[in-house]
């Protein structure tokens, strides 16, 4: 909303120089953190929450400049309009459900011109152009009062009847400013005897709208259903500045002053003469209110204890008539403040008033939850794995949940598996991720280095599972596997097979796996399918991971301390050779307290250490042990020893 | 046999004297003194040695060994001497090779950072879906179908019936619907909001969300609050003041201004040249979202905010597009 000072200076004085006037009005719920200038006049922008209609008008912001400063409004001194001196017929069939309020007037014989040039340029202020003398004063008395009206041409109002009602749909309108729109079902449309002429709310008609031949004019202002407003507009992609104010709700007990202010303005500057008594149709009486706050839950909520007369004195420079009744104070709320409707409702206005930055600042004081709350979130799993990730080398990334078919099919996935969005802001981001490698690999497609470690920790969907994956570049398969292999082992996972299959195509048709720990997938590994890298325009081999994070913290077992051997060790390497395709991780386990130190062709070299918590064990128990090892692996791999 | 003694010991007197460091020093005296050393393989030849010869062979065997053990220590003493005191030049500003860590994202490093506060501050933290229904993204936080606030919080829909959350607040409901106050939530996490995507609105971005009911909690209580975090997040000096705003599911509602890290307050473009950049929106909850949640509204009452995270990130480490935290790349996240 836009609030040139000259015309907001009609209303109030202003005290308060120009910054501290924003950051008051800011600080009052009023947003303006920018004016601009044009000639000697400064014009504020505002920012109107979608509690506030009064303050789509400038008389609204009056008040509240008012209020700021301490200061009474000056209130617009209407002329009573002359009495009506012709007669000209209309018959308003109304619906209560559309519109609760519908008041016009007849206006004969006006001569429609170009505006003065006070008002045309109190309407370029308002950045628009003057269109005539009529619709000028239409848009002037919405920006002052925050209340919209329209203008029509009588002789075109066929049969003298204004029905409303709900478009069915499909309906073709031509609006007052040339455009074609097929109407939603639902609109509110207001129909003569033949056409539709207004779409309510949003738009008038082009076929009643006022030209420069209209002699005659119909003005009125509709208080209409702000839901179906909304809704038309939405759907018709029309915001106006009117089906702004009327999503809002604008003041139902002010329209009487809007029309006054409107039709004295039309007899002074297009003349004619009035020609129908003032129409009103409402269902029920439109009055203000009373609202009642209480002393005690006044403190109770702010926290502090503001005097009395200074809480009276808030409500007073609102307009809200408070009095004294027992332990509070009762006001009655004038119709332009629909917001308020509850207690505290009236809490905000004394806090605002009194001033936010005034409260001194405490602390809860008191009780926590004695239990865990619902949805509670233990990260220590989380944090662990990217603390081991990160000290193996790992670089963070936390990429977007929402992804694009094109990456989706690249890494051989279906959009059809994904949730996807039936609105998206772009293409590149149209589907929830099931996986996280995707996403990772376009983070090793735009990193040049020769080298790169990334990892993720994130969900995946719709399960909203958390996945931890990571992905590789210029490593050596065992390079990479250490990075598993530590996290099996820093998270004391026992019991973990490698299954040598997975599910997702975008791994590599032979070089993938799963780890399986208990009977559960916890997790799958190996190189990505080179289809998937070569879509992707990755060079080399690139090898990821994906663990199922509460599976694995589901199979990490505490760590057991084992006292250490105050014996000293025997070491020794043991080269081995296997038949063809032997797994190398199955040998290993039949070893214990080993590793694997090198690999030559078909020997494999594993270099054992020998120890006993008890003693230091003797060269023919270390023999007897040695033999063992061999004859277990012997027997169920086929492994023999080379040296 | 003396004879075999006094060689091996003149032997062991010149290897010392000429040996150049400890290790050489260790191994000389395992090679003399060791188990298998030369002097304790004479030792054991002393059943070889007549009976009338052996005492003197053993005494001077003792001899021997107690002079090589005193040589090894005198010579020890003297490398060390000898490093001390040559004084060689070295060149301790060479860079170092450095250990390969990866890097925390920063995004992470500051939630982790909020979080640990507001712990301290006794709150739980909840996890909930990103994908959410319309009641607790909305309806349940008094935003009703049709009603304005929706267009401030553009929403994505998905070919399920549920939206994507446009606000981590969408936690209030389930978790007030489930347990009875006392409660300190908080709840970090993604949201989702259809906006066109530039450098100061991203369509993706994280939010903190936070609420506290009990049965006296005040005003000034979240007025304190917002001034507890903030200020352990970004120092004592930073200036904050405070506004009224309008949010469906709080009354009264607050809005937070801190002044700006980028420029210090000068005015800058993240900050829109104000000088001031909006953090943390907040409020009293308003009753109707406690009634609709069950909860008493004449017993328990409570605030309610929300961090912008990512803005928060932005603000800390002076990153001016909001797009950068998403970037996966190895020369933005190196630096953190």
């Amino acid at each position: 909303m836009l609030v040139p000072i000259s015309w907001l200076k009609d209303f109030v004085k202003i005290k308060l120089p120009l910054k501290d006037l924003m950051w008051k009005m800011t600080e009052v719920g009023l947003t303006c953190e920018s004016f601009k200038k044009i000639g000697d006049e400064t014009i504020l922008d505002v920012e109107v929450t979608p509690n506030r209609p009064d303050w789509m008008g400038i008389i609204g912001i009056a008040r509240e400049v008012a209020a700021i400063q301490g200061l009474k409004i000056k209130d617009l001194k209407l002329k009573d309009l002359p009495k009506k001196s012709a007669s000209l017929p209309i018959k308003l069939i109304p619906n209560f459900n559309l519109f609760e309020r519908w008041t016009g007037i007849i206006i004969k014989d006006v001569e429609i011109k170009p505006s003065p040039k006070w008002l045309a340029d109190r309407i370029r202020l308002m950045g628009h152009e003057p269109i005539n003398n009529v619709i000028d004063i239409t848009n002037y008395v919405m920006y002052e009062f925050g209340i919209p009206m329209h203008a029509f041409d009588y002789d075109e109002i066929l049969g003298a009847e204004m029905k409303v009602q709900k478009s069915l749909g499909k309906e073709e309108f031509k609006s007052v400013d040339g455009l074609d729109y097929i109407l939603p079902k639902d609109a509110i449309v207001i129909k003569d005897v033949e056409r539709i002429i207004d779409l309510a709310g949003i738009k008038g008609g082009a076929n009643s709208g006022i030209n420069n031949a209209s002699k005659n004019i119909f003005l009125h202002i509709t208080i209409n259903n702000p839901v179906l407003i909304r809704r038309a507009s939405i759907a018709l992609g029309l915001r106006s500045e009117a089906s702004a104010i009327y999503e809002r709700g604008p003041d139902k007990g002010g329209v009487i002053a809007a029309l006054n202010r409107a039709t004295g303005l039309i007899l002074d500057l297009a003349g004619g003469e009035v020609a129908s008594e003032t129409i009103d149709l409402k269902k029920t009486v439109i009055s203000d209110w009373p609202l009642a706050i209480s002393f005690e839950k006044l403190e109770k909520v702010l926290g502090i204890k503001i005097p009395t007369r200074e809480v009276i004195g808030i409500l007073e420079r609102l307009n809200l008539n408070p009095s004294i009744k027992g332990g509070g104070i009762i006001c009655t709320i004038p119709t332009y403040r629909g917001d308020l409707k509850i207690e505290e409702d009236l809490i905000e206005e004394v806090a605002r008033i009194y001033g936010y930055n005034k409260f001194p600042k405490t602390l809860p004081t008191g009780r926590q939850a004695s239990e865990k709350i619902p949805y509670f979130f233990d990260g220590s799993i989380h944090q662990k794995l990217r603390e081991i990730l990160i000290s193996s080398g790992y670089s963070e990334v936390m990429t977007f949940s929402l992804i694009s078919t094109e990456l989706i099919e690249n890494c051989l996935l279906s959009p059809k598996d994904h949730v996807t969005l039936e609105n998206p802001v772009s293409l590149d981001y149209e589907h929830m991720r099931t996986s996280l490698i995707p996403s990772l690999l376009a983070g090793i497609k735009i990193n040049r280095d020769e080298k790169v470690l990334l990892f993720e920790l994130d969900k995946i969907f719709p399960e909203e599972d958390y996945k931890l994956s990571g992905v590789v570049k210029g490593l050596t398969f065992r390079e990479f596997k250490g990075s598993i292999d530590i996290i099996l082992e820093k998270l004391n996972v026992e019991n973990f097979e490698i299954e040598f299959e997975t599910s997702e195509p975008f791994w590599h048709p032979t070089k993938r796996a799963r780890i399986r720990i208990d009977k559960e997938i916890t997790g799958s590994f190996g190189e990505i399918n080179p289809q998937v890298l070569s879509n992707l325009g990755i060079k080399g081999v690139i090898y990821a991971f994906e663990f199922e994070v509460a599976a694995l913290n589901k199979h990490s077992q505490k760590i057991i301390f084992k006292p250490v051997s105050e014996f000293p060790p025997q070491i020794e390497d043991l080269t081995l050779t296997f038949p063809p395709k032997t797994r190398i991780g199955e040998v290993i386990k039949l070893i214990p307290n080993s590793k694997l130190t090198d690999i030559y062709k078909d020997s494999y070299t594993f270099r054992v250490r020998y120890q006993d918590p008890k003693k230091t064990l003797t060269d023919k128990e270390v023999e007897e042990i040695r033999n063992k090892i061999l004859s277990k692996i012997k027997s169920k791999l086929g492994g023999i020893l080379k040296n | 046999m003396q004879e075999e003694i006094i060689n091996i010991k003149n032997e062991a007197v010149a290897q010392i004297s000429s040996a150049q460091d400890n290790a050489e020093l260790e191994e000389l005296r395992a090679s003399y003194l060791g188990r298998n050393g030369k002097f304790t393989l004479l030792v054991k030849k002393i059943k070889d040695v007549p009976q009338n010869a052996r005492k003197e062979y053993g005494m001077t065997l003792n001899d021997a060994k107690k002079t090589i053990e005193n040589l090894i220590t005198n010579k020890k003493q003297e490398l060390i001497k000898s490093l001390t005191e040559k004084r060689d030049w070295f060149d301790l500003s060479i860079p170092g090779v450095k250990p390969k860590l990866g890097h925390t994202h920063p995004l992470r490093t500051v939630l982790n950072k909020v979080t640990d506060i507001f712990k301290y501050l006794g709150y739980q933290v909840a996890d909930g879906p990103e994908i959410e229904t319309d009641y607790y993204n909305f309806e349940a936080l008094n935003i009703p179908k049709d009603h304005p606030a929706r267009d401030t919080q553009m929403t994505f829909y998905t070919n399920t019936e549920n939206i994507l959350r446009t606000q981590t607040s969408a936690m209030q409901g389930r978790v007030m619907e489930k347990m009875k106050p006392p409660f300190r939530v908080l709840v970090p996490g993604r949201c989702f909001r259809y906006e066109q995507v530039d450098a100061s609105h991203g369509f993706e971005f994280w939010q903190v969300e936070g609420f506290v009911l009990d049965k006296d909690i005040k005003l000034t209580d979240l007025f304190g609050t917002i001034d507890y975090v903030l200020k352990e997040l970004f120092g004592k000096k930073i200036k904050l003041k405070y506004a009224t705003t309008n949010f469906p599911f709080v009354e009264p509602g607050v809005d937070t201004y801190m002044s700006c890290t980028i420029c210090g307050g000068r005015g800058c473009s993240f900050c829109k040249k104000t000088g001031w950049s909006e953090i943390m929106p907040a409020g009293m909850i308003h009753p109707n979202v406690l009634k609709m949640a069950k909860i008493d509204t004449k017993i328990w009452g409570g605030f309610a905010f929300a961090i912008g995270l990512s803005r928060i990130v932005n603000l800390r480490y002076q990153i001016k597009d909001l797009r950068t935290l998403a970037t996966p790349d190895l020369r933005i996240l190196s630096q953190f």
